[in-house]
């Protein structure tokens, strides 16, 4: 599938907590035709001074709808101008890019581990996997019960409980959500895929305990991006066959390829 | 009808439009977007003999109208271009500047000997990236020196040889005469502006190596000044560049005394940057009356 520049418009964009918004744009190429794990690459328009754009995964789609959803987290002047945008703003993506999940067909069993705003690339698989009756465990991690705002959407959709931890315990088990894929292993769980996003140091500990315990598994990699098509590479990612392109080569790793 | 062709030395090229190397590959991942025998030329991204790992992350950084970058040449080698982008090229019917790096003097000789049986349709001499240690910016500080690759690079082909120019040096005409006299047919510049960026909050810089070079619409000023001052300099063509993103941004290179231009940055922000280039030229010609865009080199009143 070609990449494709089309403009997307607004519908909605709330504040959710701290520094974590979603958005809801109409776009219906990215709609149709997202896989989950892959990305789009966001003008900032009408700001000379953003002269780059921004990628995102997508949240969640409705096809039928033509619509997309983007949580993202104000962390620099890019964010923050999108946290202004109103309903009816326009705005321009490229997509769909990049190398999604590849869950292997005969998986009966997976974990999904999203740390924080990690979460997610992860939502999008979550429900291609429970269409496809795909046994699914999900563990979630964020520094606070209000920074989990992706918990209540799993449990919406598919009346799955996530597991979840708190830095600092108010919600769910106090800690990382390392200890969480811990304690799921040492209870026996078996798991034939994980996928696993979030911070680095989350998804470097969490995909060791996971490939000991023999478990195929994946990362999504965030680096700063530039032009979000493979041409620049600013973006690259040490891996045990050199330097990758997060945008075209990933952002979706084997986590046994990747470098810490 | 606008008359779009222009010479650069002798490369002809259909429009006076190609893209600054680094920003565009070879051309295969904005095909999506750009028919690449749209270009006037495409500029590969800078070649080694036997290919770079670059720099470390992070290795780019957006800052106000522009950004840093510090990947430090990363590429796969000559052969790897000669055996995949250039047949692609080729096929694709585009006219191609090959951008020829070194560590050494014997280096960028030997990239354009190993090319020299290729379809390369003109060389750009790169003695001007700022984020390697040895080679690049080193060689285009000092006369003397980008007079030496030049001369060695000059006897190694016939084919059109232009060289690109730091804009991180005291006097650039200098250097526009260095290069001139030991025989390039054209200069191109600027190169990127030497600078930083720092994370207050973290006490860090911000890209792994430190420094890296500025682009995007921040620089055009600095390069539309250079472009001017090297016209006055010399009698060769010059390939501007710097922030350039629309068509009103190459005239204003070409009435500065430009013959071709690059888009270099702009294909970040947008894929299809080149192409809006050569549309806005073409409509500032009509609107102005101009019928052969030859005739705004060197326009400027003043």
């Amino acid at each position: 599938m070609g990449l494709e520049d089309s403009y997307a418009k607004v519908t909605s964009n709330r504040h959710l907590h701290g520094q974590l918004y979603l958005m809801e744009l109409d776009c219906p190429y990215v709609a149709a035709n997202i896989q989950p794990g892959q990305f789009i690459h966001m003008e900032i328009p009408d700001r000379q001074a953003n002269i780059l754009r921004r990628p995102f995964s997508i949240f969640d789609a409705d096809e039928d709808a033509g619509r997309i959803e983007i949580l993202y987290q104000c962390l620099g002047s890019g964010t923050d101008a999108m946290a202004t945008w109103e309903e009816g703003f326009l705005t321009r993506m490229i997509g769909c890019i990049g190398r999604p999940w590849e869950v292997p067909y005969s998986a009966k069993s997976v974990l999904l581990v999203g740390g924080g705003v990690g979460a997610a690339p992860l939502f999008l698989l979550a429900r291609q996997l429970e269409e496809n009756d795909v046994q699914t465990d999900v563990i979630l991690g964020a520094a606070t019960e209000g920074a989990l705002v992706c918990r209540k959407r799993f449990t919406d959709v598919f009346q799955c409980e996530p597991s979840c931890s708190t830095d600092d315990g108010t919600y769910g088990r106090a800690g990382f959500a390392t200890a969480l894929v811990e304690e799921a292993l040492a209870s026996g769980a078996t798991y034939d895929y994980a996928a696993v996003c979030g911070p680095e140091p989350l998804m470097r500990a969490a995909s060791k305990l996971l490939l000991d315990a023999g478990v195929a598994t994946q990362v999504s990699m965030e680096k700063r991006m530039a032009c979000g098509v493979g041409a620049c590479l600013s973006c690259v990612v040490e891996t045990t066959a050199g330097k990758k392109r997060a945008c075209v080569d990933g952002p979706i790793f084997d986590a046994e390829d990747v470098v810490w | 009808m606008v008359e779009l062709g222009v010479s650069l030395g002798s490369l002809q090229m259909k429009n006076p439009v190609t893209v600054a190397s680094g920003t565009f590959a070879a051309g295969l991942e904005y095909s999506d977007f750009v028919d690449v025998a749209k270009l006037g030329a495409v500029t590969t991204k800078g070649v080694s003999l036997h290919g770079w790992e670059g720099n470390d992350s992070p290795r780019i950084a957006e800052t106000p109208s522009g950004m840093l970058n510090s990947i430090g040449l990363q590429n796969p080698g000559v052969d790897h271009l000669k055996e995949v982008e250039l047949p692609w090229l080729q096929g694709q019917g585009a006219s191609v500047i090959v951008n020829v790096s070194g560590h050494s003097v014997e280096e960028y000789v030997a990239v354009i000997e190993a090319l020299e049986d290729a379809p390369v349709d003109a060389y750009e001499v790169n003695i001007s990236c700022p984020n390697v240690d040895a080679g690049g910016m080193t060689f285009g500080c000092i006369p003397e020196s980008a007079s030496e690759v030049t001369a060695l690079c000059r006897k190694a082909t016939s084919r059109p040889l232009i060289v690109k120019l730091t804009p991180n040096v005291t006097d650039i005409a200098e250097m526009a005469r260095a290069v001139e006299a030991a025989g390039a047919d054209a200069i191109s510049l600027i190169n990127t502006l030497l600078g930083m960026a720092i994370d207050a909050k973290s006490r860090r810089p911000v890209l792994a190596r430190v420094v890296g070079g500025l682009s995007g619409p921040a620089v055009k000023p600095i390069a539309l000044r250079m472009v001017w001052q090297c016209a006055q300099a010399v009698d060769i063509p010059i390939l501007g560049m710097g922030g350039i993103s629309s068509g009103e941004d190459a005239i204003e290179f070409m009435l500065a005394g430009a013959t071709a231009v690059a888009v270099g940055t702009a294909n970040f922000s947008d894929p299809h940057a080149t192409m809006d280039v050569i549309d806005g030229i073409t409509r500032y010609c009509e609107e102005q009356g101009v019928t052969d865009v030859k005739e705004l080199i060197g326009g400027l009143i003043c």
